[in-house]
């Protein structure tokens, strides 16, 4: 295994390493769920043993066969979607899936699995189950799925989700991490991002896609047979950033809780702004079904930006932004 | 039967997903065929894996990453050219470009003396396929492929009947190929809604019937020594109709036995494949379908491109109006070719 061992080289480069409370990363590089499948769908198309961490798509306690087509259609620098939260199910998967995760954490990559659920019980049972396989690293808390009625109501009521993000905590093993994936339909990101750490996240990942709309105007019908979607991809990436630097400074950095990001990240000048926002982890999503290889491409791009910025680890940029003072002028683009 | 391609009982280089790859293709050629149908010949320097017809490729619809200095653009140094003032070449500050890749057929393939090219036929219907149509000799186009199974060409069967309507066409000329080499015998089935939205070449000379009878009108397959039926909604060229119309009367025309040989392969819209599906499951043929859905990835891990097949086991996803249970599959890694029978339409 040359490769994850050259992605943390501390000799020649930059380190790349992180720490997510406590599970330490080769890199900061993931795989947003829903956009990778459950390990090996992009097998030759990317080499996920060089990811600092792989993230499933979302598990339910029941198999869910998923939305009516149409399930897709792009929008401007965008996609929205509404798969529906198709999966196999909490059975299939610890019968089917684990062996090739297993694979997967040999080769290098912390292993993440999503989870999402209707109700409080099915959360916590779920979670626990899954937790309890010393393979996964972290769990993370998908609250915030605008597609199924049901999951909104979780990720835009602090108290529900601080009572939620409790009792999963309490469900799972202890050394396996939780991370709440928070809903950026809400009026105050803050609020619910203050739930989950008191709630018990070891780590906040944000944001999830955008409830959004797009008309088929000569049928005057939405475009999706669900009606909204979430909207994903480059179109969202400085709402995403703009979250990511409020919820760092007045939640994450005083609780001492690190944040993924992510929300349109396909170059790596993308990732810089995350990392300066306050994000420790880099999740790239719907940038994977144009290129499979983006986290790996993103990732060698930042080790040439942190070379360029003298920095001996890509901690040294992490919430770095400056507000205020003299903003530098750029031309308007 | 259960999918087509994986029963293949004929191949030898069989294709599979581990062959797939991200490929720098290089355009040899770009040209109209008729309004708005461009044929598009991809030469891919490196070689490609084994391919069949009613495989697929996934188009880059923008210029490549590599094709621009992004690391410079997006750092904000915009080039100065005399006269032209500040040239911005950030792509995501020129307009709209396409994002997500799309999906094409295989029309055709070759390996020749000057390596390995595959055809695609693609319309100009938006962004991306606007800047498809754009490409010139010696530009990159981004590929990733090759996905999803193919027709097959089961033991026992020799006439294939190859019904192709409007952007449904590709892969029926690469799919005449490739029974040419099987010395199958064979049809081809052209229909559009008029005759200038044809993406065919037509043999000098010679008409294709107004009455639907087979002619060797066809460049595409008359070059294989296969005959065409022609039909157009307005009748504009060939028999006017539906392209149910030509197959029905060729169908009916058919021996019992040459019957038992045949099999329908067909793509185009949807309306268009159930009517061919209906017609060849009241004659008694087999008839495999090409299908589609809007998809990301391609590559069964965006899950957008659901498709209803028949399912008899005990998790099927719903039960159709006509009793039949079924369970949704994936249009780009499940087929796209399905048994017709299969499919609930």
């Amino acid at each position: 295994m040359t490769t994850p061992a050259a992605d943390n080289d501390t000799t020649t480069a930059a380190s790349l390493a992180v720490d997510l409370a406590g599970l330490k990363l080769a890199n900061p590089m993931m795989t947003a769920s829903g956009t990778c499948g459950y390990a090996y769908e992009y097998a030759g198309l990317a080499d996920l043993a060089r990811l600092g961490a792989f993230v499933t798509k979302s598990i339910t306690s029941q198999p869910r066969q998923g939305n009516e087509p149409q399930r897709i259609v792009e929008t401007r620098a965008g996609m929205l979607n509404a798969i529906g939260l198709a999966n196999i199910g909490l059975d299939a998967f610890m019968a089917e899936k684990l062996p090739d995760l297993r694979r997967l954490r040999d080769s290098g990559p912390r292993i993440i699995v999503n989870v999402a659920g209707h109700s409080l019980d099915e959360y916590v049972t779920t979670a626990g189950r899954i937790a309890s396989e010393d393979i996964v690293d972290a769990i993370e808390l998908n609250v915030s799925c605008p597609n199924v009625g049901d999951g909104l109501t979780f990720g835009t009521d602090p108290q529900l989700l601080k009572d939620l993000v409790r009792q999963v905590r309490g469900a799972m093993r202890k050394d396996c991490k939780l991370i709440v994936k928070l809903s950026p339909n809400v009026g105050d990101v803050t609020q619910t991002a203050g739930a989950a750490v008191e709630g018990g996240a070891d780590v906040l990942s944000m944001i999830n896609t955008y409830t959004a709309m797009a008309i088929d105007i000569n049928k005057k019908r939405p475009r999706l047979a669900n009606g909204t979607g979430g909207l994903s991809g480059p179109a969202i990436r400085p709402l995403a950033v703009y979250l990511v630097s409020m919820v760092y400074r007045h939640v994450a950095k005083p609780a001492g809780v690190p944040i993924v990001g992510m929300g349109g990240i396909q170059y790596w000048q993308d990732a810089v702004e995350f990392l300066l926002a306050g994000a420790t982890g880099l999740a790239v999503g719907t940038a994977l079904f144009v290129d499979p290889a983006t986290p790996i491409t993103v990732m060698d791009g930042l080790r040439g930006y942190l070379v360029k910025q003298g920095c001996s680890s890509i901690t040294d940029v992490i919430g770095q932004l400056q507000i205020g003072g003299d903003t530098p002028r750029t031309p308007y683009p | 039967m259960i999918d087509a391609g994986t029963q293949d009982s004929e191949s030898n280089a069989t294709p599979g997903t581990h062959h797939r790859a991200r490929f720098d293709a290089v355009v040899r050629f770009n040209r109209q065929v008729c309004r708005e149908h461009y044929i598009l010949r991809l030469a891919l320097p490196g070689g490609f894996p084994a391919t069949r017809p009613g495989q697929f490729v996934q188009l880059g619809c923008r210029p490549p990453d590599g094709a621009i200095d992004l690391d410079r653009l997006l750092c904000r140094e915009h080039k100065w050219e005399s006269g032209r003032g500040v040239v911005i070449e950030q792509q995501e500050l020129c307009g709209s470009s396409a994002f997500l890749r799309r999906p094409f057929s295989l029309a055709g393939r070759g390996d020749d003396a000057s390596g390995t090219w595959i055809d695609v036929i693609h319309r100009v219907v938006g962004v991306g396929t606007g800047w498809l149509a754009g490409l010139k000799e010696d530009d990159k186009v981004d590929l990733i492929g090759p996905l999803g199974n193919w027709f097959s060409l089961p033991r026992g069967k020799s006439i294939g009947l190859l019904v192709g309507g409007g952007v449904g066409l590709p892969p029926m000329f690469y799919l005449a190929q490739t029974l040419a080499q099987a010395r199958w015998a064979a049809v081809g089935f052209v229909g559009a809604t008029t005759a200038d939205l044809l993406a065919v070449t037509f043999v000098e000379g010679v008409v294709p019937d107004q009455d639907g009878a087979v002619a060797q009108s066809v460049v595409q397959f008359a070059q294989l020594g296969y005959g065409a039926v022609v039909t157009t909604d307005d009748g504009s060229l060939g028999l006017r109709g539906r392209i149910t119309d030509g197959l029905v009367r060729y169908l009916q025309s058919q021996s019992p036995e040459d019957a038992q040989q045949t099999v329908v392969f067909t793509c185009g819209p949807e309306a268009m494949m159930h009517a061919v599906a209906d017609l060849a499951g009241r004659c008694g043929v087999a008839c495999q379908v090409c299908l589609e859905q809007a998809m990301a990835c391609g590559m069964g891990t965006c899950q957008s491109c659901v498709v209803r097949i028949g399912h008899d086991q005990d998790d099927s996803h719903g039960v159709a109006e006509d009793g039949r249970a079924w369970r949704y599959r994936l249009a780009c890694s499940d087929g796209p070719i399905f048994e017709a029978q299969q499919v609930v339409w």
